[in-house]
């Protein structure tokens, strides 16, 4: 039998609830004064992003104070006549069985659209005659649609937890459910949630369930895949870094591959880290990187890739000591790439030389166009003889003849050898 | 082209290299070779030795039991899958009962051509003998590495370079005078194919090698030199010392251990306080020791530079 966790750990009380401590007294403030009468603001309106548990302290506050809730959600009330049938609710003080009533409007971001219009105007009405407190939810009370409404409430915000709060909870419910957790684990799910205390229970159900023990590798695999960044954001993250713990984060975000985003790195580098000490360190780091890379490629164990990481990311954030930070610095695509893709016909031509030199010389085509051609060049320009008697034995056709020697007189005299 | 005409043809031509020779006459005599690494700089020898070998050991007809190949051309998996194990497999006709193999500038070859080599080299060791060629054995992996008999090349020794240039010189009618002599010396540093290469295009512009030729030939061939980089790199510029760096690998194919040979013994020239000159060596020599393990040349020799741009302010900001 698996209930969802957030379900099952649901704060039966406000002590349970994470985080929000000054909105939630500011709530508990205004119920009770509605002890000693009608207070000036029949209603309160609490905002703020999802997953952050204003339905649940609403529902922990009638509790805690023995309270009937009335429970309405955005498909209740989306019109006019659907909310008129539950105004009569909010219209008498006590239920009938004699207990304290709140009124609770959920969703309020669910009504849309121009049906929905008699809907606001119609809560609007019915907050302004209020007998009971009636609380309103939504996400962004700044809506123009709630212009009015808001001139009748107490607008309280709920904000994002701590990862820290976060964590603390996800602790207890481990100790519930006998799972001895890694603190890093934790950790991890608590950041990655970004104060969603809704998602992070959900996702560490999804990895611990069942489980006697989770551990910061059960977790890691996790990433960042959902909130993927571009590349010019995770350089920044690693340039401008403060712990080595983003800088290698930052690795896991980029929508490149490692090698790719090395050289993104290196080409990038000196033009944000300025001071010629922090310069020589991150490049020492991106050396030491480079030659994990090396040492994985030789013993082919890419377990090694870890320091590879950790040389590149962290070790150029680490390096940043004197570098002063001013202005906006554009980053720039890695030269190094851009250089082999450009000047293609004349590459293509050396290495067609290339490969003619092979045949003869027991070298690679590509090290011959490197390191015999500018030799041959200088021949075939000045020694048409010479020229001729290589271009022969090399078997050249008449483009590289051409191409060799530069200019037409050059090349027609060596043709006129030739033939 | 006068590196070929003039390449060994026989183990016993071979002027240098004295120690490696003399094992491989072995190999020849006993008609049995094991695998092997040639490990070292470019122009010492490492193919012309596997020429040798191969020559010796089946005589006029060695180009039957012989396949070149250039893993900087074919690196990918699929040569070695195909090419390789078909050229493996097959039986060799006559008194040799295996083929030769070799496998020029294997520190080139993918990660995984690696991995299917060392299966295939595991497999028709009865019918093929690998000869794998490498500027830096750390690029090779270890399992096909501790299958070979390894052989360090070095750089020819001054006498022997300037006897195999002078006998060309004398062949070719070709004047070549002592300061022309040095100066080939100082600007390929014992690389012979270079050097060659060099004599070769020098005479073509005159019929007397001197200095000021070979001087003007090298830096036609490669005019982003070490010297000028060091130069920009100490006076605070690494961007653009770097973009001489990546002209100079990319563009004109110097090898990274020239390059590091040739800033350490520029570092011991210039005019840098003496006691900067040993720092610098010592993180040239470890630059050096990343490079043979293995690692990427132009990002290790950018990461020396980046030490010379340090070097060159803490240098101005002390005077």
């Amino acid at each position: 039998m698996h209930a969802a966790w957030t379900l099952k750990y649901k704060p039966k009380s406000l002590v349970e609830v994470v985080g929000n401590k000054e909105a939630i007294q500011q709530l508990v403030d205004w119920i009770k004064s509605w002890d000693k009468g009608i207070p000036k603001k029949r209603a309160a309106f609490l905002y703020g992003p999802p997953g952050i548990g204003k339905t649940v302290t609403v529902e922990a506050l009638t509790a805690d104070l023995k309270m009937e809730l009335v429970e309405k959600n955005a498909s209740d009330y989306r019109t006019e006549e659907a909310v008129k049938r539950f105004a009569g609710l909010a219209s008498q003080f006590g239920s009938l069985f004699g207990g304290k009533r709140l009124v609770l409007l959920d969703e309020l971001d669910g009504l849309t659209g121009t049906a929905d219009k008699g809907g606001v105007g119609a809560i609007t009405e019915i907050i302004k005659i209020a007998q009971c407190p009636v609380v309103l939810i939504a996400n962004n009370p700044y809506d123009p649609r709630f212009t009015n409404l808001r001139n009748y409430c107490l607008l309280i915000e709920f904000k994002k937890p701590s990862a820290s709060e976060v964590m603390k909870r996800l602790k207890v419910i481990c100790e519930t459910e006998g799972i001895k957790a890694e603190e890093s684990a934790l950790k991890f799910i608590a950041q990655r949630s970004n104060g969603d205390v809704r998602s992070a229970i959900n996702d560490l159900q999804a990895l611990a369930q069942g489980k006697k023990a989770l551990a910061y590798e059960d977790v890691s695999w996790l990433g960042y895949r959902d909130r993927q960044e571009t590349i010019f954001n995770v350089l920044r993250l690693i340039f401008y870094g403060k712990t080595c713990q983003g800088a290698k984060q930052a690795a896991d975000m980029a929508d490149v591959d490692i090698d790719m985003l090395f050289e993104w790195i290196y080409e990038n580098v000196s033009a944000h880290l300025t001071d010629p000490s922090d310069l020589a360190k991150a490049m020492d780091s991106l050396s030491i990187a480079d030659l994990y890379r090396g040492r994985i490629r030789s013993t082919q164990d890419w377990s090694f890739t870890r320091y590879v990481i950790d040389y590149m990311t962290a070790g150029v954030a680490m390096a940043r000591q004197n570098t002063e930070t001013h202005g906006w610095i554009p980053f720039k695509f890695p030269e190094r790439i851009q250089m082999l893709s450009r000047s293609k016909t004349e590459r293509a031509m050396q290495l067609s030389i290339g490969y003619k030199i092979k045949r003869k010389c027991h070298i690679s085509a590509n090290r011959a166009s490197k390191e015999i051609l500018p030799y041959l060049k200088i021949i075939f320009r000045n020694n048409p003889h010479m020229a001729a008697g290589i271009a022969k034995w090399l078997d050249l056709d008449i483009e590289m003849v051409n191409y060799l020697a530069e200019s037409k007189k050059n090349a027609d005299i060596i043709a006129q050898l030739l033939s | 082209m006068w590196a070929e005409k003039y390449r060994p043809k026989t183990l016993d031509e071979m002027v240098n290299q004295k120690e490696i020779v003399e094992r491989l006459k072995s190999f020849v005599k006993s008609k049995n070779v094991p695998h092997c690494i040639f490990a070292g700089p470019p122009g010492t020898g490492k193919t012309t030795a596997a020429l040798c070998l191969a020559r010796d050991l089946y005589g006029d007809v060695y180009r039957e039991h012989l396949m070149e190949l250039n893993a900087s051309d074919e690196r990918g998996i699929n040569v070695v899958r195909e090419t390789v194990k078909t050229f493996a497999r097959a039986r060799s006709i006559g008194e040799i009962p295996f083929k030769i193999m070799i496998l020029d500038e294997s520190d080139n070859m993918t990660a995984d051509a690696q991995q299917a080599l060392r299966r295939t080299m595991e497999r028709y060791t009865e019918t093929c003998r690998f000869i794998l060629c490498a500027n830096y054995s750390g690029k090779i992996i270890e399992p096909i590495q501790s299958r070979c008999a390894p052989f360090r090349f070095t750089f020819l020794p001054r006498e022997e370079h300037d006897k195999y240039l002078k006998h060309i010189a004398e062949k070719e009618n070709v004047k070549l005078l002592k300061d022309g002599l040095d100066a080939i010396f100082e600007v390929c540093s014992g690389d012979l194919r270079k050097a060659i290469n060099t004599l070769q295009a020098a005479a073509s512009l005159n019929k007397t090698v001197d200095a000021k030729v070979v001087y003007s030939i090298a830096g036609r061939a490669h005019p982003a030199d070490v010297q000028k980089m060091i130069e920009i790199a100490m006076n605070g510029n690494f961007i653009e010392a770097r973009k001489h760096l990546r002209d100079m690998i990319q563009k004109y194919g110097v090898a990274g251990s020239d390059i590091i040979r040739q800033i350490h013994t520029e570092i011991f020239r210039s005019s840098i306080p003496e006691l900067w000159k040993i720092k610098l060596a010592d993180i040239v020599g470890e630059i050096d020791y990343r490079l043979v393990e293995g690692a990427d040349e132009e990002v290790q020799l950018s990461a020396l530079l980046a030490r010379l741009v340090e070097a060159g302010y803490e240098l101005k900001k002390a005077s």
